[in-house]
């Protein structure tokens, strides 16, 4: 598959399982976007592409309060959570986060809206081409907490009816943007 | 009776007089098929479940060694290992940490180990609070109830039932509204992963190349439950183990797409080691959970249950499942994996009942990513019990005496014949028994047994025939013979235009399934004997059958009988190999086209379990019914089962059987179609019987005996 078909079977994937897609032109438009979206404060924790962005200077330029550091006290909070993405799989729509730092895990699962900022560049096919990655990740570190994440949290336990939001965000956001990284082993 | 059984029985009544409960496990088993079809569009489900079984059956040989590989590379991260031989160390092991470490609250992500071992008691016992996260788990806990299904662990509750529940917990009246009780829980729970110092999990996945596991979810529950307490015990069952990150992908395939019908769930979680909580390293303690499951290895004839991924499809499109939910049928595993587990986990005694609720249809052998042949395995079980706790007085001396001597066998059968007379006045169809065999004409007539069976009738029926392009053995079984000799006649007619000689071995006995199914493998294996002898006598090109259940008697269960009696073995192998249902016969070999006339009519067809998933036939009986000039419409759940099942519907399971004949019954009048077809006289028995009783003008009939018609017309 090429690079355009990777991210259209990624979008419509993302967006059957109720991922919502944002296209940003620029990083100055995703500072907007995700403004729009910031109702409270935002868990901000440290990821390379982010830095690269100049997230937090870029986002605290328009007044929006940031919650960064260990985000064990903050992040139930928040109102939204923001993180990268080290790759993603199109087949599936999921997004791949190398979150052993706790402050991404913590982001990324307890506040009710999810941003996830991610570079169209870093899509594969799918969970089989996952596999080469996910063992890269495991050679480099001793330990790993790593994250599929396929849309927001949902349940089907009362009744079988589809609910969305139970106890991981309501809404996950992907956004996005060119240039943040070509590294999948990068966030 | 014993009070097992008769507590049993009273559960049985209890779920079959709770409609609710039935509709939704029908609606639900509906909507599971076709959200599972969608997942699966493009992919190639067979390839997928040899690869996964494949896979299982390389980590059964090699368990010992991948589970040291795991544990070191576990340990290596920061893991604590501990293997807990039975469900009490286990539980002892999780108390103790519990108490050391000063536990208060412990959260818990859903775990069917836990459940398996009585967990949750456990921590309770130490004073400690255990707190299930999962939306299911906690409705069930708060209910004090136990999981009914392995995914949906409170797909018997309703909205109105929870809503109860949680009014209780909030001390606020909480409106039946699903999209708000969702949210009360997410409220509810919230703090309980903030305050809690342990949390629990359970694995899908325990890989050997890394010392990880993965966790499979989809509410986000399992990854608070692992990140924010800083002690983290994970209780893995050791037939999770996989060898690589490249067999944990084979499985996330196939797992959610035949749990859920989702391409993946919400979340999977790669776990390995003692990952950083609190600015410090993580206490992980990994028990790996034997508790049976090293038993179950060592069995022949079961092991390949320890393929399963607990995807719970089993149960899904189980029947039986769907007529009286997982209360029932199961234990703490439910449906029929969880008949197999219940007795290798739990013991024998308590899977007795269960063992017994299969009506062998083989729906979930078509369905399982594991390609498990549960029914078989279900089967076995059923032999080890009729040795552990006898066949039952009655039948089993039915099984010795008579089955095995054909002679006196059917000199009952004739005998039957005449003393029926009282109750049929005459007529084919029994629509009341006397006293206490009242119970199975109120829902269905039963035929009676002919006045003269085929056997003795065979000789006089005309076979027009100049030069045979094939002989065949004619293999009755009991109820062609002696019930629908007609139905023989109507065989011979067909072939005979299309070029065939019949014969019929005199010497032939029943195929030895009820036996089988009652758990009398020795008298099975002895019919087994008397048949091969008999049909392979006059060296026919093929045997032909218009039984299912008889064609995998003489296919699959005779070779597996005789296959370590080197005089027979060979012999066994020959008859399975010529072994052939007519319809497929004809459909093959022989070329019907110009013989069979057109008939006006409007059918609809019902595969029988035991050709469909047994012979694997249906596509050729529907396009013999179409070439006879016939409309086909399909019905909805034609290759559900019709709930006949043999001496299931007679004496171990009538209630049951009504039910599921109610579900077929709908779904033939729904069709529109004014002939029902079917290959297989048990079906035809439990079909008919219910439509006569119903006063339905639909009819239903053998495919031969619907060819038979249109060779006249021809
Ligand atoms: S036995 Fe097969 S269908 Fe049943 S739960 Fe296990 S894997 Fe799924």
């Amino acid at each position: 598959m090429n690079e355009t078909n990777l991210i259209r079977t990624f979008c419509d994937a993302a967006e059957a399982v109720g991922a919502e897609i944002l296209r940003p032109a620029g990083s100055e438009q995703a500072l907007g976007m995700i403004r729009e979206l910031a109702t409270g404060p935002v868990a901000l924790p440290a990821f390379p592409s982010g830095e690269r962005l100049g997230l937090a200077a870029g986002l605290a330029g328009l007044g929006i309060e940031l919650l960064t550091g260990d985000l064990r006290a903050g992040a139930a909070a928040a109102a939204l959570g923001i993180t990268g993405v080290n790759f993603a799989l199109a087949a599936t729509g999921t997004l791949v986060l190398e979150s052993t730092p706790e402050p991404i895990r913590l982001a990324s699962t307890l506040p009710e809206r999810h941003v996830a900022l991610l570079d169209p560049k870093k899509i594969i096919p799918d969970l089989v081409a996952a596999t080469p990655l996910l063992r890269q990740f495991h050679q480099q570190q001793p330990q790993n907490y790593l994250a599929y994440i396929t849309g927001p949290s949902r349940t089907a336990d009362i009744e079988r009816v589809l609910t969305i939001g139970v106890h991981g965000p309501k809404e996950l956001y992907i956004l996005l943007l060119e240039g943040l990284s070509d590294d999948p082993l990068e966030m | 009776m014993k009070t097992r059984t008769k507590q049993y029985k009273q559960r049985v009544d209890a779920a079959l007089a709770t409609p609710k409960l039935q509709q939704a496990l029908h609606q639900f088993g509906d909507a599971y098929l076709l959200a599972r079809e969608k997942a699966f569009e493009g992919f190639d489900f067979e390839q997928l479940r040899a690869d996964v079984a494949q896979m299982k059956d390389c980590v059964l040989v090699d368990r010992q060694q991948l589970q040291e590989q795991f544990i070191a590379n576990a340990e290596a991260a920061g893991a604590r290992v501990f293997l807990a031989k039975t469900a009490e160390d286990a539980n002892r092991y999780i108390a103790d940490l519990v108490r050391e470490r000063g536990v208060r609250l412990v959260v818990k992500s859903k775990s069917m180990a836990s459940e398996e071992i009585h967990l949750n008691r456990a921590i309770e016992k130490t004073g400690a609070k255990a707190l299930e996260t999962d939306l299911g788990e906690w409705i069930i806990q708060l209910a004090g109830q136990r999981p009914s299904h392995m995914v949906m662990p409170a797909i018997h509750m309703f909205k109105e039932e929870v809503a109860e529940l949680f009014s209780k917990q909030t001390g606020r009246e909480e409106p039946a509204e699903i999209e708000h009780l969702v949210q009360v829980a997410r409220e509810q729970l919230r703090q309980g992963y903030l305050e809690a110092d342990m949390g629990i999990s359970g694995a899908n996945l325990a890989i050997a190349e890394t010392g990880g596991i993965a966790l499979v979810t989809n509410e986000g529950n399992a990854r608070l439950a692992t990140t924010l307490p800083k002690i983290h015990v994970a209780l893995v069952g050791i037939e999770k183990l996989v060898p690589t990150l490249e067999d944990a992908a084979r499985v996330l395939q196939v797992l959610p797409r035949n749990a859920t019908g989702q391409q993946l769930t919400s979340y999977v979680s790669w776990i390995r080691g003692a990952v950083p909580c609190d600015g410090k390293a993580k206490e992980l303690h990994i028990v790996l959970l034997d508790n049976g499951r090293g038993a179950l290895a060592e069995s022949d004839k079961c092991r390949d249950a320890l393929r399963c991924i607990k995807c719970g499809a089993c149960a899904n499109v189980c029947p039986v499942y769907q007529s009286v939910g997982g209360h029932v049928f199961g234990h703490i595993y439910i449906g029929a994996i969880g008949i197999i587990l219940t007795a290798f986990y739990h013991g024998l005694d308590k899977a007795a009942e269960l063992v017994r609720a299969c009506i062998g249809c083989r729906a979930c052998v078509s369905v399982c990513p594991s390609r498990i042949d549960l029914e078989g395995i279900i089967l076995h079980l059923r032999e080890t019990l009729g040795d552990e706790e006898g066949v039952g007085a009655a039948k089993s001396l039915v099984f010795r005496k008579v089955l095995r001597n054909r002679a006196l066998f059917h000199t009952l059968l004739r005998t039957a014949a005449k003393l029926q007379k009282p109750v049929t006045r005459g007529e084919r169809t029994i629509r009341h028994l006397p006293l206490f065999f009242n119970s199975l004409t109120e829902w269905r007539s039963l035929p009676a047994i002919a006045d003269k069976p085929l056997r003795d009738t065979f000789a006089a029926i005309p076979q027009q025939i100049g030069k045979p392009q094939y002989t065949v053995a004619f293999f009755a079984g009991c109820l062609n013979d002696f019930v629908y000799p007609e139905m023989g006649e109507s065989l011979v007619k067909v072939l005979n235009r299309l070029g065939v000689r019949v014969t019929f071995p005199k010497k032939q006995n029943c195929c030895g399934v009820p036996a089988l199914y009652s758990g009398d493998r020795e008298t099975a294996t002895e019919l087994a004997r008397q048949n091969v002898e008999a049909l392979l006598a006059g060296s026919p090109d093929f045997i032909v059958t218009t039984c299912p259940t008889c064609t995998m008697a003489l296919q699959r269960d005779f070779v597996d009988q005789l296959k370590d009696n080197p005089a027979w073995a060979a012999r066994a192998e020959e008859l399975s190999a010529k072994t052939i249902d007519v319809a497929r016969l004809i459909h093959q070999y022989l070329d019907a086209g110009d013989v069979l006339g057109e008939v006006a009519e409007k059918v609809t067809y019902h595969d029988s379990c035991h050709l469909k998933r047994g012979a694997g036939v249906w596509q050729e009986p529907r396009a013999l019914l179409e070439q006879s000039g016939r409309e086909l419409v399909e019905m909805a759940h034609a290759d559900r089962c019709c709930g006949f099942g043999g001496s299931y519907s007679f004496s171990s399971h009538p209630e049951i059987a009504r039910r599921i004949l109610d579900d077929k019954l709908h779904d033939i009048e729904q069709s529109g179609a004014t002939c029902v077809a079917m290959d297989c006289p048990g079906c035809l028995l439990q079909i008919a019987g219910g439509l006569d009783n119903r006063r339905s003008k639909v009819r239903a009939r053998h495919t031969i005996e619907l060819l038979a018609e249109s060779v006249g017309k021809g």
